[in-house]
């Protein structure tokens, strides 16, 4: 026979034979029509009368029960290959509310027929009668509502459980001291649970995934094989929200994920299981259950993660925090130290106890000097750890200034000095260090004392060699270094060291600057792109003409566009006498003297040049302020004077915006593994892109100094060229970038990067047991260790889904018994009733 | 504070004489040494014609200053002006109103970045030039007036540590400024200063200083010096370097 399904289960039992069941409804039947008093009185039963109504109730039900039972065998199909289940159905084409109205006219009939017979004293007549009324009530509701058989062909679906297998990095560390991988282990434990496997096969579609950053399906007959645990990153959040939605496309629910991991997440659930993550787990609406794999004991000592901004202010505090994890390390202090690209930066002695695990090691120091840095934290090595990469971590640090610290050293109060002072005290971007001599050797302020002045010593020691190093930008204007009463001689090759090591210097021109002031006969002369002739200072006026080299550089960018910066240097107003220097190979001359020859070529008004890793700027004249004051005589709104400084500034200062060459790596730290890879801008000397420059590019071991690998590029059309570079072995690494155009150098421009030694996979392998419960908890799912897991004991959700394929409807109603009967009950009932004289 | 005696006159006499150019006018430098113009303006504007001459004098002898001594007279139209950024304004008796012209330039002068002292010479106070002053300055800078400098200013500790301020005479013991920023660019003293500083071609002071006498005098010297200091340094003494020197001698 087909099996039944749904409610017609309760009937599945009745495997009696027929004329059993027959007998069974024709007691029950008996029991109620002959009234169950008089049985139970005859049976010898006390208090019948209490007894009765419930063996009444009883008769009922069972007769019903039986009776349904009956029907069932009767109308049940025979078994059919092509159907496997069905069901009653009713096959009338009368709508819903009519069959109900006929059914209650059917009822009511029976309960007239009941009324029809209150005057007979004869129970049991009665209660036949009204029995046989009430099947041909029952019969003629048949009729109309055409009961049928559908007969159904379904096809069950099972359930998905979804098996998730950690393949990351850590899964390579033993599962307990010296034991196998924690791989190995997973797989042993699977090849011990095929037996589970199978029964769970039985139930649900189970499903293997290996994952890690990523998830990737395993083919089942090879779990017992243990993976290759290499993955650089473990994302559990990740894999389960992708095992979820593979099955959930092609219709099929997911039952539950088991997931065998170490728990050592280090993508979403790397902080612990957030509540973002835990909504995320609940809207699988399945368990998760878990098994967790590695029980400790693991000895290593690792730098987790350092927390420091991306980028610091030059001369100002920066803090580090490096974030310690120690795993079987005897109690004792250990010295966690910072290094930038090889050099010491600071200590930080660091407390290990036995009853912790993580620590945090506080580095401050003060960067000195701008630019990009690979700055490494680095702790130990201890014999026997696990991981010995995860000891140091590298990280790189941008330092840029807040603002330009200037030092400006004047030798005499002056409008030049007025106007470069009140201009840069109004920037925001500058903080100005003035020192003005305001009263020489030969001055006598009248004083029967000191302090009736405000003047204070000139701090030349603390300032030219102190604090020198402190300053973006020195401008000395018209200051004589060969008065005796500060003794600058002494300092005059700090300040050229101080250039050539990357700072920049502004002279101004005076009677006490260039040749007048015998500068070229110090060793900071050599830092100045010009030298003096010999030649007495000029006096005359004339109007600064720029020159070609002028026209493309940055700082004599006075107007927006070239074209303009051009008229605006024509409008100027005069300046009244120079300096006559002669400007020196390399230098380059922005503005001139149109009218005054040195050896074949005009005299520089304003030089420029790059001196070691610094820049210098000459400012052959003392009445440069013309530019500032007299030239808005007119009102005009152009600020030429303003800008020529600030643009100075900017480019003596190396401001990024102004190089000629730039570059800028992809990632400033690599993860193991992983390429260098950076742009490369090149612009020309007007600073527009540079289609078609040879950019040739070394990566230098910045602890070393050794150039690692090199190649060569060219600049595409937007003068842009990318370079990448095989990934090399960890550690600090410069990447510096040469540009020329035909035999033009254009510049050069660095960048630093850091490779990692450990990914975050292996900066801290220790197991983590309480993430996997914490997932579990979650989700309504079981954490259970390795060891003592079953498979067939974790929660799963069970529903079978079934879909119907084909369906056949067979009429019962029209079979030659149902009108056998109807027929037989309206006429025993009739003859009946006319026998005992109703009719 | 002691008056002068012959041999220092001589000294004085000697330095001026050397300070003053001969035949050139400039020499390389000059453009950025300190020279003050003197507004000519329609009344009596050189009463102490000697006065800025003896101020250079005192500035290049007590400071690092270089000097050009010789004031020169301007039209307060003429554009030439803004090669002098530091003008004084001072007078005797009342002046007829500026043109308009005068007044535009005058107030782009100060504006970007030139510096007016004005003196009453005649030591008027709320008539003569006082009151022509007060008219003009409300017409040059209108939102900008005129308000009494406070002893904390930078120009009382731009070289000297200053605690009062006094001229030829003492109508007010205070200066007045107006400021426009941070920047005094108008300073306006009512106690005629170049009255103290003026002194004729045999070294004799042309005026009486009351009512503090020769002390009076060097006070006025000193304010003058300050006042040339703050429009060559600008606030130079409040640089923090400074402060704590300054606060420990004003203690």
């Amino acid at each position: 026979m087909i099996s039944l399904s749904g409610f017609w289960r309760l009937f599945a039992f009745l495997s009696w034979p027929t004329p059993a069941l027959v007998a069974m409804v024709v007691l029950s039947a008996a029991v109620l029509i002959a009234g169950p008093r008089v049985l139970l009185r005859a049976l010898g039963v006390r208090r019948a009368r209490i007894v009765a109504p419930v063996a009444r109730i009883v008769a009922a039900v069972f007769g019903l029960w039986f009776a349904s039972g009956l029907l069932v065998r009767l109308v049940a199909p025979k078994a059919d290959p092509l159907y496997d289940t069905w069901r009653i159905v009713s096959l009338s084409p009368l709508p819903a509310p009519v069959i109900a109205a006929l059914s209650v006219v059917a009822a009511v009939m029976a309960f007239l027929a009941r009324g029809s017979l209150r005057g007979d004293s004869m129970g049991p007549r009665r209660r036949l009668a009204t029995m046989l009324r009430v099947a041909v009530a029952l019969a003629l509701v048949l009729l109309v509502t055409e009961p049928g058989r559908r007969l159904l062909q379904t096809t069950r679906i099972k359930n998905r459980v979804a098996l998730l297998l950690d393949k990351s990095a850590s899964m390579g560390f033993p599962e307990k001291p010296g034991g196998d991988s924690r791989a190995q282990a997973v797989a042993s434990f699977l090849s011990r649970s095929s037996s589970d496997l199978s029964r769970l096969a039985q139930r649900f579609t189970l499903e293997f995934y290996g994952f890690d950053r990523d998830v990737e399906p395993i083919d089942s007959a090879r779990i017992a094989d243990p993976l290759d645990a290499k993955g650089g990153r473990t994302d559990i959040l990740g894999a389960v929200r992708s095992v979820a939605a593979n099955g959930a496309s092609a219709g099929r629910k997911l039952s539950g994920v088991i997931l065998l991991s170490d728990g050592t997440d280090n993508v979403e659930l790397h902080e612990g299981l957030t509540s973002k993550a835990k909504d995320a787990l609940s809207d699988l609406g399945a368990p998760v259950d878990t098994i967790a794999v590695g029980s400790g004991g693991l000895r290593d000592l690792a730098i987790e993660r350092v927390a420091v901004e991306d980028f610091a202010f030059v001369r100002n505090t920066v803090t580090v925090e490096a974030i310690i994890k120690a795993h079987g390390i005897p109690a004792q202090t250990i010295d966690v130290v910072l290094r930038r690209e090889g050099r010491l930066v600071a200590t930080t002695p660091v407390q290990l106890n036995w009853n912790k695990d993580t620590y945090s090691a506080k580095f401050s120091f003060i960067p000195d000097q701008t630019g990009q840095f690979v700055y490494t934290v680095a702790a130990p090595i201890f014999p026997e750890e696990a991981v010995t990469t995860n000891n140091a971590r590298s990280f790189v640090l941008k330092v840029i200034r807040d603002r330009v610290r200037v030092l400006f050293v004047v030798g005499h109060p002056s409008w030049d000095e007025r106007f470069i002072r009140g201009l840069l005290r109004q920037d925001p971007n500058v903080d100005l260090i003035s020192f003005f001599i305001l009263r020489s050797s030969g001055n006598n302020p009248k004083v029967m004392r000191e302090d009736e002045l405000s003047l204070i010593p000139f701090p030349v020691n603390e300032i030219f060699r102190e604090q020198l190093h402190t300053f973006d930008l020195v401008i000395l204007q018209n200051f004589a270094h060969r008065d005796r009463a500060y003794e600058m001689d002494r300092y005059l090759p700090d300040m050229r060291d101080y250039v050539h090591e990357g700072g920049a210097l502004v002279m101004i021109g005076g009677e006490n600057a260039f040749g007048e002031g015998k500068y070229q006969d110090t060793p900071l002369g050599d830092a100045l792109p010009v030298e003096g002739t010999g030649q007495a200072p000029t006096t005359e006026n004339f109007q600064a003409r720029l020159t070609p080299e002028g026209r493309r550089h940055p700082v004599t960018q006075a107007a927006l566009s070239a074209g303009e910066a051009e008229r605006v240097w024509a409008d100027m107003p005069p300046l009244s006498g120079i300096n006559v220097t002669r400007a020196k190979p390399g230098a380059q001359v922005l503005l001139e003297d149109p009218f005054l020859n040195v050896d074949g070529k005009n005299a520089p008004v304003v030089a420029v040049w790059d001196y070691g890793r610094g820049r210098v700027m000459a400012v052959t004249a003392d009445s440069s302020w013309h530019w500032a004051f007299p030239a808005l005589a007119s009102g005009s709104a152009v600020r030429p004077y303003d800008r020529f400084w600030g643009n100075a500034i900017r480019w003596l200062v190396r401001d990024p915006q102004l190089t000629p060459v730039r570059l800028q790596a992809d990632k400033a730290a690599v993860e193991p593994g992983d390429a260098i890879s950076a742009t490369v801008s090149a612009h020309g000397s007007d600073y527009g892109p540079a289609p078609g420059a040879q950019i040739s590019v070394e990566l230098v071991d910045a602890d070393q100094g050794r150039t690692v690998a090199r190649n060569q590029v060219t600049a595409g059309p937007d003068g842009n060229a990318r370079v990448e570079f095989t990934p090399p072995a960890p550690g600090p690494y410069r990447i510096v970038a040469h540009a020329t155009k035909g035999e033009t150098p254009l510049g050069d421009a660095e960048d630093a990067v850091a490779v990692r030694a450990a990914g975050p996979e292996l900066s801290d392998a220790s197991p983590r047991p309480e993430l996997l419960k914490a997932i579990s908890d979650a989700t309504g799912g079981r954490s259970v260790e390795l060891d003592k897991a079953s498979l067939l004991d974790l929660p799963l959700v069970d529903p079978e889904v079934v879909e119907v394929g084909q369906r056949r409807d067979e009429p019962l109603w029209d079979r030659w018994y149902s009108l056998a009967i109807i027929a037989g009950a309206v006429g025993l009932e009739w003859l009946l009733r006319r026998r005992w004289g109703f009719i | 504070l002691p008056a002068l005696n012959r041999r220092q006159f001589l000294k004085a006499a000697a330095g001026t004489a050397i300070l003053v150019p001969g035949a050139r006018a400039f020499a390389f430098g000059d453009e950025s040494r300190f020279r003050p113009a003197i507004v000519q303006h329609g009344g009596n504007w050189n009463a102490r014609p000697t006065a800025l001459r003896r101020l250079c004098w005192e500035v290049a002898g007590r400071t690092s200053i270089e000097v050009y001594p010789e004031a020169r007279p301007f039209d307060p139209e003429d554009r030439e002006l803004f090669y002098f950024p530091f003008a004084y304004l001072g007078g005797e008796g009342a002046f007829p109103p500026l043109t308009e012209a005068a007044v535009t330039n005058l107030r782009r002068y100060l504006t970007y970045g030139g510096f007016i002292l004005a003196d009453a010479n005649d030591g008027s106070d709320g008539d003569g030039l006082d009151a022509s002053f007060r008219r003009e300055m409300a017409r040059i800078l209108p939102g900008n007036q005129l308000t009494h400098l406070s002893q904390d200013h930078v120009v009382f500790k731009s070289y000297y540590l200053l605690d009062h301020h006094a001229g030829r005479l003492l109508v007010r013991p205070y200066l007045e400024a107006a400021m426009l920023g941070a920047r005094a660019a108008v300073v306006y003293s009512h106690n005629d200063l170049a009255g103290a500083w003026a002194r004729d071609e045999q070294g004799d002071w042309e005026f009486e200083v009351s009512p503090g006498g020769e002390a009076q005098r060097e006070t006025a010297f000193r304010t003058g010096v300050n006042l040339v200091m703050y429009a060559m340094c600008l606030d130079y003494k409040e640089d923090a370097v400074h402060v704590p020197f300054i606060m420990k001698r004003r203690r």
